[in-house]
C-alpha cells in the first residue's frame, strides 16, 4: 500500500514538475518570437529556434538518457534484482540509479576507440551520425503542445509545422536505415554484414507498413500535417468521446505500433543485433561512435512513442477535463498542461515498449518478415479500404467510431480466447502430440 | 581462417535450375562463432558455411576446454579423483560423483548403506533441477527472453543454497565417496528443501508460463533441430535428447541403480524431436524430479551414511585420533589410496543429459590404471551438424542450448 501511494506520488510530481517545466518553454519561446520580431524575423523562426533547444537537446535528450536508466531499472523490477545501485551520491544515496546515466556517458567518451584496419574509413565514421541524426531530426515536426498566446506572441510547443508532417516522418525513418546498414558493412566483418543485411531488410520491410497504417489516418483526418491530426483528436465524435486515432483506428495503431516497434531494432526484434547469435551490426564499434548508434536506439524509442501519441493518443489533448482547463486556465498554463499531457503519454508508451521488450523472445529473420508482409501489411491495406469506405459513407466519422468500437472488443475477445489454455497443463497452439501424452513409457 | 575450414565442403552457391537460367555468380560465406561467442558456452567453436542466412556445413572445433581430465586421474588416488569429476558436467556435479563412485564400489564389491544410496539419489534429482533450469533459462536468455534467465537462476541458487548447506559448495559439490557420502543432512534440512522446493515449483510456472504457449518462442523451437528416432539412436543419443525423438530410454528405468526401483516417476517422452520438445522434455523432469526428492525425503530412514569396510572407507575420527589401529588405517588410506581390486568396471547414470558411464580399470594400486568417460553431451554435440545442415543461422542458437552441450564433460 505504501508502494502503491508511493507510486501516484511520484508519478503525479513528476506530472506538475513537467507542467512547471513546459510554462517555462512556452515563456521561452515567446521570448524567443519576441526577438525575432524585434530583429525584423517572423516571430516563429524565434520560438522554433528555442524549440530546437528546449523540446530536442533537452526534453528528447533528457527523456532518450533517463530511458537507459529506467531500462536498467525496470528491467530488474520486473526480474525481482534492484537493478544499478552502485554510484552513491554523497556516499549514501542511490537516487534510483540516476548517476549512472553521467556515468554512462563519461565511459563512452572516454573509451578507447578501437578501429578494424580493414574498415572503410569514411563509412565508418559517417554510420553512427547517420543512424542518429535522421532519428533525431524526426522530433522537430512532433506537437509536443498547442498553439497558445504567451507574452503577446502566438507560440506553439514545436520545432517546425510542416504541411507534409507524416512525409516527414516517413522520409527520415527511410534515412535511418543507412545508418545500420552501413555501419555493418562499413566494418567489414561478417558477422555485422549479416547484421547489417538484416537490419536493411527488416526496416525497409516493415516501413512499408508502418505508412500503409498511416494511410488510415489521413483518411480520417484529411490531412498529414501532425498538428492538423493533434487538433482534430480534439473533436467529440461518440457523445462526449475525443475522436482519438486510437478510436478510430485500432487496427492501423496495431500495425504502427508494431511495425515502429521493429524499427527501433528491439526485442523481439532485435535481430539485426541479435546479441547471442551475431551480436550485431555495431560490433565493430567502440567508444562514443558505439554510443552514438546505442542512444539511437534509445532516441527511436522515445520518437516512436512521441509519433503514435501524436496520431493515435490524441496527442497534447488532456482528454479529461479539457474543457474546462480550456475555460479556467491562464493560456500558458494550459499549454503547458496539454504538454505535459503529452510527455504522460509518450512515458506511458515507452513503459509499455520496455515491457514488451523484456518479456518476449527474439523473432527469426524468415518469421520477421512473414509477420510484416503476411499479417501486418494485409491488416494495413483491409484497414485502408475500410477507412475510405466509413469516412465516404459518413463524414462525421460516427460510423468510423463504432468500427472501431467494434474492431476494439474483435482485439480483445480473440486475445482472451487465444490466451486460455487449451489443456490443463502445458497445451499448446498447435494441438499436435508432443511430450506430455506419452508419459511414463518406462513404467 | 583457410586452413581451419579446409575440411568444409565447399560448393558453387546456387546452382543453375534449367540450363537456360543465367549463372548467378554468387560466394558462400565462412562464420566463426566462437569459441568466445555469447551462444557457444562452454567455449566451442563453430564454423559455418553461410549461404544468406542458411547454414550448409558446419565444423565443430572442440577442445577449449580440455583439460586432460581422463590423464590427471591416473596420477591421483581414487578418492582424489571425486573433486576431478565435479568439472566434468559443472552444473550438475552431484551425478559425476555418484557416477564415478558406483564403477569404484563395483570394482570393490562394495555395499551401500540404504541411506547413502536415498541421499545420493536425492541429491543427484535436485542437481538434475540444477541443469534443467540452467537449461531452460538459458535457452530464453538466447531466444532474447532474459527475464526468464534470471527466474531461472532465482530458482537454481535456492537448490545450490540447500546443497551448500549439506556439502560445503555450490558447485563443485565433491559429496559422494567411495561406500557412501562424504556428509549426512544438517538438521532441519529436509523441511527446508521442501520449502525450496515449492518455490522452485512457483519459478518453474512461471518460466512455464512465460515461455510454453510463447507464440514465438514455439516458432523458433517447434520444427526447428529435429532429429529423428532412428538418428537419434545411430549417434549414440541418452537422456532428454532420445526421449525427445520417440525412444523411451532412461537409465533409471532401464538398469535401475541406487533406490530408484522404489521410487515412483515418469519419464516423459516426446514425439517430435525438436527443440520444442527437448524443451518439454526439461520442464516435465523438473516435475518429476520434484517428485523423486520429496519421496526420498519420506521415506528415508536414520543410519549409516558410508560403509563401514574399512579397506575402502575412512575411519570415524574418534577413532583416528583415538587408537593406533584407526590413525594407520587413516594414513594408508589418505597416502597410498583405497586398493581397489585389480579388475575393470562400468557404471552409468541417467545424468541431466543422458547416459553418463564411467569406466575403470584397476590394477590393484592406490590409483587409477585407466579411467574412462562416456559423457552424454558428447554424442549430441556430434550429430549437431546433421540436424544443422541446410536450417538457418538463427535455428543453431536454440538447437545449441537444448542439447546441452557442457564444455567440462565434453573435453574431458
Amino acid at each position: 500500500m505504501k508502494r502503491f501511494v508511493g507510486m501516484w506520488l511520484v508519478i503525479g510530481a513528476v506530472l506538475v514538475g513537467l507542467v512547471g517545466l513546459f510554462y517555462a518553454f512556452y515563456a521561452l519561446a515567446a521570448l524567443g518570437a519576441k526577438g525575432a520580431v524585434a530583429l525584423g524575423f517572423p516571430g516563429f523562426y524565434g520560438s522554433a529556434i528555442v524549440n530546437a533547444v528546449t523540446l530536442m537537446a533537452v526534453t528528447l535528450m533528457t527523456v532518450a538518457a533517463l530511458l537507459t536508466v529506467a531500462e536498467r531499472k525496470w528491467s530488474a523490477a520486473m526480474q525481482d534484482r534492484i537493478g544499478a545501485n552502485r554510484i552513491l551520491v554523497g556516499g549514501k544515496f542511490a537516487l534510483g540509479g540516476v548517476p549512472y546515466l553521467l556515468a554512462d556517458a563519461l565511459k563512452m567518451l572516454t573509451k578507447e576507440a578501437i578501429y578494424p584496419v580493414a574498415r572503410s574509413r569514411f563509412l565508418f565514421e559517417a554510420a553512427p551520425v547517420l543512424a542518429f541524426a535522421p532519428t533525431f531530426a524526426l522530433f522537430a515536426v512532433v506537437p509536443v503542445g498547442p498553439e497558445v498566446r504567451a507574452l503577446g506572441q502566438t507560440v506553439g510547443m514545436w520545432v517546425a509545422n510542416p504541411d507534409a508532417g507524416l512525409l516527414w516522418v516517413f522520409a527520415l525513418a527511410g534515412i535511418s536505415v543507412y545508418g545500420t546498414t552501413l555501419a555493418g558493412w562499413a566494418s567489414n566483418s561478417r558477422v555485422g554484414m549479416l547484421g547489417a543485411v538484416r537490419a536493411s531488410a527488416q526496416m525497409i520491410s516493415y516501413e512499408v507498413s508502418l505508412g500503409m497504417s498511416l494511410v488510415g489516418v489521413m483518411i480520417a483526418y484529411r490531412t498529414v500535417s501532425l498538428q492538423q491530426m493533434a487538433i482534430a483528436q480534439g473533436a467529440d465524435v461518440l457523445g462526449p468521446i475525443p475522436a482519438l486515432g486510437l478510436l478510430l483506428q485500432p487496427l492501423g495503431f496495431l500495425v504502427f505500433f508494431t511495425s515502429s516497434f521493429a524499427e527501433t531494432k528491439r526485442a523481439p526484434f532485435d535481430l539485426p543485433e541479435g546479441e547471442s547469435e551475431i551480436v550485431g551490426y555495431f560490433l565493430e564499434y567502440s567508444g562514443m561512435k558505439f554510443g552514438l548508434l546505442f542512444l539511437a536506439e534509445f532516441v527511436e524509442v522515445v520518437i516512436l512513442a512521441a509519433v503514435t501519441t501524436a496520431v493515435f493518443l490524441g496527442g497534447w489533448h488532456p482528454i479529461f477535463f479539457e474543457g474546462w482547463l480550456k475555460a479556467n486556465l491562464d493560456p500558458m498554463l494550459f499549454g503547458a498542461v496539454c504538454a505535459a499531457a503529452f510527455l504522460g503519454k509518450l512515458i506511458l508508451l515507452t513503459w509499455i515498449q520496455l515491457v514488451i521488450r523484456w518479456l518476449l523472445p527474439r523473432f527469426r529473420y524468415d518469421q520477421i518478415q512473414g509477420l510484416c508482409w503476411k499479417l501486418l501489411l494485409p491488416g494495413a491495406i483491409l484497414n485502408v479500404f475500410v477507412t475510405g469506405a466509413a469516412v465516404l459513407v459518413d463524414p462525421s466519422l460516427q460510423v468510423l467510431a463504432w468500427i472501431g468500437v467494434a474492431e476494439i472488443i474483435a482485439i480483445f475477445g480473440i486475445t482472451l480466447a487465444v490466451s486460455k489454455p487449451k489443456a490443463a497443463h502445458g497445451g499448446h497452439d498447435h494441438g499436435d502430440a508432443h511430450g506430455h501424452a506419452a508419459h511414463a513409457a518406462g513404467h | 581462417m583457410a586452413k581451419d575450414t579446409d575440411n568444409l565442403l565447399v560448393v558453387p552457391a546456387a546452382p543453375a535450375e534449367s540450363p537456360l537460367d543465367a549463372p548467378f555468380p554468387s560466394k558462400r560465406m565462412l562464420v566463426n562463432l566462437g569459441p568466445s561467442h555469447p551462444a557457444m558456452h562452454g567455449t566451442v567453436r563453430a564454423v559455418v558455411e553461410l549461404d544468406g542466412e542458411t547454414i550448409h556445413g558446419m565444423k565443430l572445433d572442440i577442445g577449449f576446454l580440455h583439460r586432460g581430465f581422463e590423464k590427471s586421474c591416473e596420477n591421483v588416488t581414487w578418492t582424489q579423483v571425486f573433486p576431478y569429476t565435479d568439472r566434468l558436467n559443472y552444473v550438475s556435479s552431484i551425478m559425476n560423483n555418484v557416477g564415478y563412485a558406483m564403477a569404484v564400489e563395483k570394482l570393490c564389491d562394495l555395499e551401500v548403506p540404504e541411506r547413502a544410496q536415498y541421499l545420493r539419489v536425492l541429491t543427484s534429482e535436485l542437481h538434475r533441477m540444477c541443469d534443467h533450469l540452467t537449461l531452460v533459462s538459458a535457452m530464453g536468455l538466447e531466444l532474447g527472453a532474459m527475464t526468464v534467465l534470471i527466474y531461472g537462476m532465482e530458482a537454481r541458487d535456492l537448490i545450490w543454497d540447500r546443497l551448500t548447506e549439506l556439502c560445503g559448495a555450490r558447485l563443485t559439490s565433491n559429496y559422494a565417496r567411495v561406500g557412501g557420502v562424504s556428509r549426512d543432512m544438517p538438521e532441519g534440512w529436509g523441511e527446508k528443501v521442501e520449502r525450496t522446493l515449492e518455490r522452485t515449483a512457483e519459478m518453474v510456472d512461471e518460466i512455464d508460463r512465460l515461455l510454453t504457449r510463447n507464440r514465438i518462442v514455439i516458432d523458433r523451437c517447434r520444427g526447428t533441430g529435429v532429429i529423428s528416432r532412428a538418428d537419434a539412436i545411430d549417434y549414440g543419443f541418452t537422456g532428454p535428447c532420445l526421449r525427445a525423438s520417440g525412444e523411451p530410454y532412461d537409465v533409471r528405468k532401464a538398469t535401475p541403480y541406487l533406490v530408484y526401483d522404489r521410487l515412483d516417476f515418469d519419464i516423459p517422452v516426446g514425439t517430435n524431436g525438436d527443440n520444442f520438445d527437448r524443451y518439454l522434455m526439461r520442464m516435465e523432469e523438473l516435475k518429476q524430479s520434484d517428485r523423486i526428492v520429496r519421496q526420498c525425503l519420506a521415506q528415508m530412514q536414520p543410519g549409516a551414511i558410508a560403509s563401514d569396510d574399512p579397506r575402502f572407507v575412512l575411519p570415524p575420527k574418534p577413532e583416528v585420533y583415538g587408537s593406533i589401529e584407526g590413525a594407520m588405517a587413516h594414513f594408508k588410506i589418505i597416502m597410498e589410496g583405497i586398493k581397489v581390486p585389480p579388475g575393470e568396471a562400468y557404471a552409468c547414470v541417467e545424468a541431466a543429459n543422458g547416459e553418463l558411464g564411467f569406466y575403470a580399470v584397476s590394477d590393484g594400486s592406490g590409483r587409477p590404471y585407466k579411467l574412462g568417460v562416456r559423457a552424454p553431451g558428447w554424442n549430441m554435440l556430434m550429430a549437431l551438424p546433421q540436424i544443422m545442415e541446410g536450417r538457418m543461422l538463427a535455428d543453431l542458437i536454440p538447437t545449441f542450448d537444448t542439447v546441452n552441450m557442457i564444455g567440462g564433460e565434453v573435453e574431458q
